[in-house]
């Protein structure tokens, strides 16, 4: 999450200049905004909308792609064959089958998704911001296209009596009391981290078959059976997303997050597992005070 | 519970701002660690001399052969075994994942579970936690919880402590009813009791696998256990009765009473006058 050159248009520019403030936070957000020294500035925007291409290589072809020769492989991704153990059987049976990691659409993801954010981050320096709490961010199609858009907002602050306002805005999901809590507990927010994998399955004929459960006729006696291709390639899904946050975080600490895994299925035998991971990066500014033990307290309401 | 540390709003200003400080930093870092805690929960757990490590995931998909969900009779064993080898996949893996990244057990897992007609996906995701500063240890000595880490916190001050994730699932057909049965009971208010009975015999049989996987980790009982129950979407003349839970064991000689302190919050919502109150 980095700043560039500003794009913001000149409307913008004006708007932003203007008396009024404007915020997204809720009326008790607001509140506990202001018991933290913080004065809202403005309610800061980043759109991006991105096309996103199906299939990079454009090689894709009824057979399937051939094996080595994957966009995952070609773009040095996670990628993992399966052998067909039965031999030549018939045109349709599948002689094998590959997860691979699909590396451009997790580009374009970032892509689009880094634009907006750093299209929001202009608003808050124009604003002459110190950082940005409330985030909140939208990935939804714009039509069936393979239009993506990106949306992030959230509400610009300044620290009252705190130092003169840099180009390193930071960022928060937080709000309110919840924001307060990490004050608090000694750390400071730095960005939000959000990462995405995307991995597409060509389900071999084995693995077709388990998750058909049809498997008994070729390679078992009917019992359950783990389904190795689809597991591997979930496990991978978020471990993949897990590292690239991980590699985000240049020593810091990733808080509240959040692991959302989608599996869509185009075709019988062709699905897309994508992960995406989101959270609040925080870092200490000082020493932990160790806590008493909490008391258990009854509330009598 | 409670939280004993309290800052003034004043206190509050002083410290965001000295945040912000530039060249702001603690002596000891924390290091590069992810978790899906709320800062409540991580508070808790330092409370008692426990710090999140890393957030972990587990997966595991079981196939299901074709035809077991036709109509019979009794347990459909093959869709009860996919499930109990799914959910101890999805936990093997989490033991390993948590071990690899120095955590010493996981705690607030999520639960996520499918059951298609021909495959069960379990998929678990928790936060990996140590002792502060303990050294690693082995993954068969790694406990998961599906306590949230606030839970988890009040459980060892009591004394206790978490073994693992046990759980039991069975399915089972509804008994056909006969022809004459149905006639007989289409115009009546009736209880269907080969479901209920269904319901029943796959209540006992998932509950019993569930307990019996508590002792097989030397716990003395289950907390927290969630229920799901009901027809299947796909086959329904078949019931399902999923449970799992938390299994627990005294770690002190004793139980460690807790005597909660009453308390009681002056930010309740504004009651407004209401005229039937008078009545």
């Amino acid at each position: 999450m980095s700043g560039s050159v500003s794009d913001l248009p000149e409307a913008a520019q004006r708007r932003l200049t203007s008396g009024a403030f404007s915020s997204g936070l809720s009326v008790s957000d607001f509140a506990a905004c202001l018991e933290m020294g913080l004065t809202p500035v403005g309610l800061v925007q980043g759109f991006c909308a991105m096309q996103v291409a199906n299939y990079a290589m454009g090689g894709y072809t009824m057979g399937g792609f051939a094996q080595g020769m994957s966009p995952g492989g070609a773009q040095g991704g996670y990628v993992q064959n399966y052998q067909c153990p039965h031999g030549m059987i018939s045109a349709e049976h599948r002689m094998w089958g590959q997860n691979y990691q699909q590396t451009w659409i997790e580009s374009a993801w970032r892509d689009g998704f880094n634009s907006a954010y750093r299209r929001m981050i202009e608003e808050a320096q124009a604003l002459g911001a110190h950082g940005v709490l409330g985030v909140v961010d939208s990935v939804a199609p714009l039509s069936d296209t393979g239009v993506v858009e990106y949306h992030l907002k959230g509400t610009a602050v300044t620290i009252v009596d705190g130092p003169a306002p840099s180009s390193d805005v930071w960022s928060t999901y937080l709000a309110g009391q919840r924001l307060a809590k990490i004050f608090e507990a000694g750390y400071a927010p730095v960005s939000i981290i959000a990462a995405v994998a995307s991995i597409r399955v060509w389900a071999s004929c084995v693995t077709e078959y388990l998750m058909e459960g049809t498997s008994f006729g070729w390679s078992n006696t009917g019992e359950p059976t783990e389904i190795d291709q689809i597991v591997s390639a979930q496990t991978n899904a978020r471990d993949i997303a897990r590292s690239r946050a991980r590699a985000n975080l240049h020593g810091d600490a990733l808080h509240g997050a959040s692991l959302e895994v989608s599996t869509r299925e185009f075709s019988r035998g062709d699905l897309q597992i994508e992960s995406r991971l989101r959270g609040n990066r925080i870092r200490r500014f000082k020493d932990f005070d160790p806590l008493a033990v909490p008391r258990p307290t009854v509330r009598l309401t | 519970m409670s939280d004993t540390h309290a800052s003034s709003p004043s206190d509050l200003k002083a410290e965001v701002r000295r945040a912000f400080t530039p060249h702001a930093s603690a002596t000891s870092d924390a290091g590069a660690t992810t978790s899906d805690l709320s800062m409540d929960e991580e508070l808790n757990l330092h409370s008692i001399g426990w710090e999140p490590v890393e957030l972990v995931s587990g997966v595991s998909l079981f196939s299901i052969p074709y035809g077991s969900w036709n109509w019979g009779q009794g347990e459909i064993t093959t869709a009860s075994v996919a499930h109990e080898r799914a959910f101890r996949g999805a936990i093997s893996r989490l033991h390993h994942e948590a071990a690899r990244a120095g955590g010493h057990g996981v705690v607030g897992v999520h639960v996520e579970r499918v059951v298609h007609s021909t495959h069960v996906e379990v998929a678990l995701v928790g936060t990996a936690v140590r002792p502060v500063g303990a050294a690693t240890t082995s993954f068969d000595k790694v406990f998961v919880s599906d306590l949230s880490a606030r839970d988890f916190t009040l459980l060892m001050i009591a004394g206790w402590e978490p073994l693992g994730l046990a759980s039991g699932a069975s399915f089972v057909f509804a008994p056909r009813r006969s022809m004459g049965a149905v006639l007989q009971q289409q115009t009546q208010n009736v209880e269907l009791t080969n479901f209920t009975e269904a319901m029943y015999s796959a209540r006992e049989t998932a509950m019993e696998r569930m307990q019996r996987a508590a002792l097989e980790l030397d716990g003395t009982g289950v907390v927290e256990v969630k229920v799901v129950e009901g027809p299947t979407r796909f086959a329904m003349h078949a019931v399902g009765f999923v449970a799992w839970g938390t299994v627990v064991r005294l770690a002190k000689p004793e139980h460690q009473m807790i005597q909660p302190m009453m308390v009681v919050p002056l930010n309740d919502p504004i009651v407004a006058f209401d005229a039937a109150t008078l009545a």
